[in-house]
């Protein structure tokens, strides 16, 4: 059995944190449901956001303590990351999935007999079947190593340097504002759902060559790691 | 021959001390050798680089002839059992349900008959588990990965006796069917002192002793008697302590006896005890073993 297998299954060996995921969207649907006649055009595909937050923490999580054991078991640091970054992708076009089946229902029974939006996201995930396993696969996964990259950093060099890190985050994401505010690129946010200079698959595109980033920069951050 | 752990070298620097110090070692494959030394002496930063945790600051470690650094070849056929273990929140069948599919040569009989003797239920969360539980449970995985290479780090911390007892049984038992190169840390020296054919003291970070254990078991007798019977035997001889309380004194000779000796010693009424395993090390730490100890020490006669 090739490692990364390995690694994706001693993730797995603890399935508590992987079958929350089972848990979280009923759970969110159902408060969609219930307030979805509250909002505008019935949408209440905001409540589908805490799915996609999950998918961050249990890429931080997959570092953490597993770390450890995982390296005292034979892992490398390389094989670690890669075999959970394969988990990651598993898990996001597994996700990805479902969500697109249930999207497909939703529209066939016209909102859960409710015209409610849950799993059709205006702009980003309102598109033909393929598009929506597509982006909903691409960010789901990028979520999942942007997490593991925070782990790998508190891992490193704790809280104190998983805050500096973040800070840094903020600042070029200010830096990279104020420089198209000032261009003028016409660029404008995409959640806002407004005349984006981007279509969804172009922001997937964008989502993709981000996470491809994080990937490059969670793995540069594993290879000195000590346990 | 090639040996199975080597290093060459090796230092490592952390920002306000020197952890290892220009270590050197080199041991044959197929032995079990003992790594003594004081709390903070390096042994656990040297066994965190064999097994690929930490890295050098210069200097090279060799594992089966090869770097463990990030090396799948020599890492899965090595198993690092480290007093401080972090696991993930899961239980123990579940952490030896995971060391199983990375051991190539793993014993789940082993593993199960080993949990029985030391009273593991593996149904049993690992967050739940008492100190000396845990080290069960790291002493179960280290014996049934049966890997080339087992590195124990103070593997007993919290154990009974009786465990422990079942520890050293088990290892001696099991290295007699599957030969291996064993390399375990201790403080408790004198309990394990049998199992070792080498041993290596570290202290401060560098190597003070390394040698075989059959030649320090005779390496050092106390002697302790009458005074002037004392000092007769030893005069002029090395020594490395001594004592006296009124007419007794007590000396530490340097070097084997000889029958003559034994019966000097016994016509004069004193008594001849072999410097144990424990303190032997505790004079190597204490920097009293220099490299040509027959050179080093000389008797002082206080009872003329």
């Amino acid at each position: 059995m090739n490692t990364w297998v390995k690694v994706a299954r001693y993730h797995l060996v603890r399935p508590a944190n992987y079958l929350f995921l089972l848990w979280i969207l009923p759970f969110s649907f159902a408060v969609g449901a219930v307030t979805a006649g509250r909002g505008r055009g019935h949408d209440a595909a905001g409540y589908l956001i805490s799915f996609f937050i999950y998918f961050g923490v249990l890429g931080m999580q997959t570092i953490g303590r597993s770390l450890p054991f995982g390296l005292t078991l034979g892992a490398s640091r390389r094989s670690f990351y890669s075999g959970t970054a394969l988990l990651g992708m598993a898990l996001a076009l597994v996700s990805g999935l479902a969500l697109t089946a249930l999207q497909a229902i939703e529209r066939a029974t016209d909102g859960w007999g409710l015209s409610m939006h849950f799993f059709r996201v205006p702009y980003l995930l309102n598109g033909p079947w393929y598009a929506t396993w597509l982006t909903s696969a691409v960010v789901l996964f990028a979520l999942f190593v942007y997490g593991m990259w925070h782990g790998i950093v508190y891992s490193r060099w704790g809280p104190l340097g998983t805050l500096a890190f973040i800070a840094v985050q903020v600042l070029v994401v200010v830096a990279g504002a104020v420089v198209v505010r000032f261009e003028h690129w016409g660029v404008r946010s995409a959640a806002s759902g407004s005349s984006a200079g981007l279509t969804a698959l172009g922001l997937t595109a964008v989502v993709a060559a981000l996470a491809v980033l994080v990937l490059a920069g969670g793995h540069a951050t594993i290879r000195r790691a000590t346990v | 021959m090639t040996p199975a752990i080597s290093a060459t070298g090796l230092t490592r620097r952390y920002r306000d001390h020197t952890a290892l110090d220009d270590i050197n070692i080199a041991i044959s494959g197929g032995t079990i050798t003992g790594l003594l030394g004081r709390n903070g002496a390096g042994k656990t930063t040297l066994l965190r680089i064999l097994a690929g945790h930490e890295f050098p600051s210069s200097g090279s470690v060799r594992v089966l002839g090869a770097p463990p650094a990030e090396n799948e070849d020599v890492l899965r056929r090595l198993v690092f059992v480290r007093e401080d273990q972090a696991y993930p929140d899961i239980k123990v069948g579940q952490a030896l349900r995971a060391a199983s599919w990375f051991h190539p040569n793993w014993d789940s009989t082993l593993a199960s008959s080993l949990l029985d003797d030391f009273g593991v239920r593996a149904n049993k969360a690992v967050k739940k588990l008492s100190r000396g539980q845990r080290s069960a449970l790291g002493i179960t995985i280290g014996l049934a990965a049966r890997a080339e290479v087992t590195l124990f780090d103070e593997p007993y911390a919290g154990l009974d006796a009786v465990a422990r007892q079942v520890f050293y049984d088990r290892l001696l038992a099991d290295f007699a069917e599957f030969p291996r190169t064993v390399l375990l840390s201790t403080h408790l020296i004198d309990e394990a002192a049998a199992l070792f054919e080498g041993v290596i003291v570290i202290d401060r970070g560098r190597v003070v002793l390394d040698a075989p254990a059959d030649v320090l078991r005779g390496v050092a007798t106390r002697v302790s008697g009458p005074c002037l019977a004392v000092d007769a035997l030893a005069g002029g001889r090395p020594v490395w302590e001594r004592r006296r309380l009124g007419s007794q004194a007590s000396v530490v000779m340097v070097g084997p006896l000889s029958p003559d000796d034994r019966e000097q010693a016994r016509s004069s009424g004193l008594d001849l005890t072999p410097l144990s395993l424990q303190q032997i090390v505790v004079q190597a730490a204490a920097g009293v073993l220099a490299p040509a100890p027959e050179t080093s020490f000389e008797t002082e006669r206080t009872c003329a």
